[in-house]
Formats: C-alpha cells, sequence, structure tokens
C-alpha cells in the first residue's frame, strides 16, 4: 500500500503542481508565458510561484531588456521532487487498480 | 474524491500539460487538406491551360510569365497561412488558451530563421530571376527549405510533420541533382509538376494519416 504521506504536499495542489510541471518541461518561463499557458490571475500565479520558491523547488532570474521580465527554472531540489512525486503518485494509481 | 482518483485527476492534468507544452503541431490536418486541395488545383489549372495554348499558339514558347507563375504559388501560399492561422486561433478559442500561446512563440522562432534565404531569392526571382525563366531554381529552393522549415521543429512537433519535412528536403535535394535532366523539359511545366506533387500529394498523404490521430510524444 502506497504511503500517501510521502506525497509532496507543496507539490500536491492543482496549480503549484500545473507550474512544476510547465517548468520540467523546458529550461525556463518567462511570467508571462506561465500566466497565458495556465491562464491564472497574476495574484494567483505569483503567489504559488512564491510558495515554490520557498520551499526551495524554483529559482528566479531577473533580466532588465526592454522592460523588466522575471523567469523561472526548477531547481535540482525542485527537480527531484517533482519526480518523487509523479513516482508516488503512479504507486497509489497503481494500488487502486489492483 | 479519494486518492486514487485524485492521484488519477492529477496525472492527467501532468499529461495535458506537457502534451501541449512540449507537442505543437505547426499544420494541422485541415490545413495540410486545405493546401493540398489548392495545390492539386493550381498545378492542374497551369498544366490545362499551357497545354490548351500550346495547341492553340505552339509558336509561342510559354503561356504564362515567370513572375505570374510565382504570383499564382504565392497567392495559394498566402490563402493556406489564412487558413492556418484560422485554424490553430479556432483552436486556440476552444481550449481556452491565447492565440498568440508560448508554443506558437516558439514554432515562430523555429520556423522563421529557415524561411528568410527563400524569401531573399523569391525577391531576386521578382527582380531579376524571372528573365532566364528560373522557376526550376525558385521552386526547388520553395520545397527544400519549406521542409528544413517543418524539421526545425522536430523538438515539439509530431513524428508526422518531421516525416512530411523530410519528404520536401529530400525532393527538393533529388530535383537539384537531377538539375540537367528537369530542365530539358519545357518551362513553366516541370516547376508546376513539381509544385503539385509535393505541396499537393504530400499534403494530401499527411492529412489523410493524421486527419484522426489524437498527439502522442513519439507517436505518429
Amino acid at each position: 500500500m502506497p504511503d500517501f504521506d510521502k506525497l509532496d504536499k507543496v507539490i500536491h495542489e492543482k496549480g503549484r503542481l500545473s507550474i512544476m510541471t510547465l517548468l520540467a518541461t523546458r529550461p525556463a518561463w518567462s511570467f508571462q508565458d506561465l500566466k497565458a499557458e495556465l491562464n491564472m490571475s497574476d495574484g494567483n500565479l505569483i503567489t504559488h510561484l512564491r510558495t515554490l520558491h520557498k520551499f526551495g523547488l524554483v529559482a528566479l532570474t531577473k533580466e532588465i531588456r526592454e522592460r523588466p521580465q522575471t523567469s523561472y527554472a526548477l531547481t535540482g531540489k525542485g527537480r527531484l521532487a517533482f519526480k518523487e512525486y509523479l513516482r508516488v503518485l503512479e504507486q497509489i494509481v497503481k494500488a487502486g487498480r489492483k | 474524491m479519494d486518492e486514487r482518483k485524485r492521484a488519477e485527476e492529477h496525472l492527467r492534468v501532468i499529461r495535458t500539460l506537457m502534451e501541449r507544452a512540449t507537442i505543437y503541431r505547426a499544420i494541422s490536418a485541415p490545413t495540410a487538406l486545405v493546401g493540398s486541395i489548392l495545390a492539386l488545383a493550381l498545378s492542374a489549372t497551369v498544366w490545362v491551360r499551357e497545354h490548351h495554348w500550346a495547341a492553340n499558339a505552339p509558336a509561342v514558347m510559354r503561356h504564362i510569365s515567370a513572375r505570374r507563375f510565382a504570383s499564382l504559388w504565392l497567392g495559394a501560399l498566402a490563402i493556406v497561412i489564412g487558413v492556418n492561422t484560422f485554424f490553430v486561433w479556432r483552436q486556440a478559442q476552444r481550449d481556452g488558451r491565447p492565440f498568440i500561446s508560448p508554443s506558437l512563440k516558439l514554432a515562430l522562432r523555429s520556423i522563421l530563421p529557415c524561411l528568410v534565404f527563400p524569401a531573399a531569392v523569391t525577391i531576386w526571382f521578382f527582380c531579376d530571376g524571372y528573365e532566364f525563366d528560373n522557376e526550376l531554381l525558385l521552386v526547388r529552393i520553395w520545397i527544400a527549405f519549406y521542409g528544413l522549415s517543418l524539421i526545425a521543429t522536430q523538438h515539439f512537433a509530431p513524428r508526422s510533420l518531421v516525416l512530411l519535412g523530410w519528404g520536401f528536403l529530400l525532393t527538393g535535394a533529388g530535383m537539384t541533382v537531377a538539375t540537367r535532366q528537369l530542365e530539358y523539359y519545357a518551362t513553366p511545366l516541370v516547376p508546376n509538376l513539381a509544385m503539385g506533387f509535393s505541396f499537393g500529394l504530400y499534403h494530401l498523404v499527411y492529412a489523410m494519416c493524421v486527419w484522426n490521430s489524437p498527439v502522442r510524444p513519439g507517436s505518429e
């Protein structure tokens, strides 16, 4: 029987999970691109990103080109946590089918 | 909702987002179908007109000028771009996503560099190149670089689109190798056939193959 407590509670929320998933697909995402892809409000997105950053799962880079732009990427810890989260999630689904 | 159902729901979210972010079909099956029908119709029209006039006025070497030939195909391209834009916009509306999505921007960033050279050759053709009936060269460049632009999307496009790109690239390369043999025939018949064969038939086969197939990583 899988241990539900092993699920990372920070990632186990639909909004943050969506952010982590997108960050896992490319080296970096700008705030605007994340917002467009996830169809989230600025406030909602920034709150989730702050939470992920606080737990060391996401790193942010601020660049000033024509205008300030913040891009986000998974940290090494974030990538490992996401993989582990997926592994536990698959275990739960498999256990439920038996 | 119990934990298993929640886990399944989360896995669905992950899968959908991963596919949306990493797989992008720059040319949809309906666009390919419209493009193929248009290319076949245009190619057939040019062919019939040339034969009609060859029978009625055999003293004249050609009846559709080089510039007119290129203009007709550029007109067809403009229509197909318009149709593709409409389909991409409609799909974005259905999915509740912005039209200028990150995936679209990524696709454009990959494709546009491959189109700079053919654009330059087309401008040259309209300015000077038409004087020497250079349609065969123009058509080779269009076909080969169109193939390259599709191959440039290989990191996020379904495999079928990349295969289509290889078909065009190899056709362009083959036409270059066989330049001497192809130039033997009257222009614009060979360039016209090449356009109809590649943009018409290849897109038709592609549209039929992918019409009902869902986009899956590494599939098709």
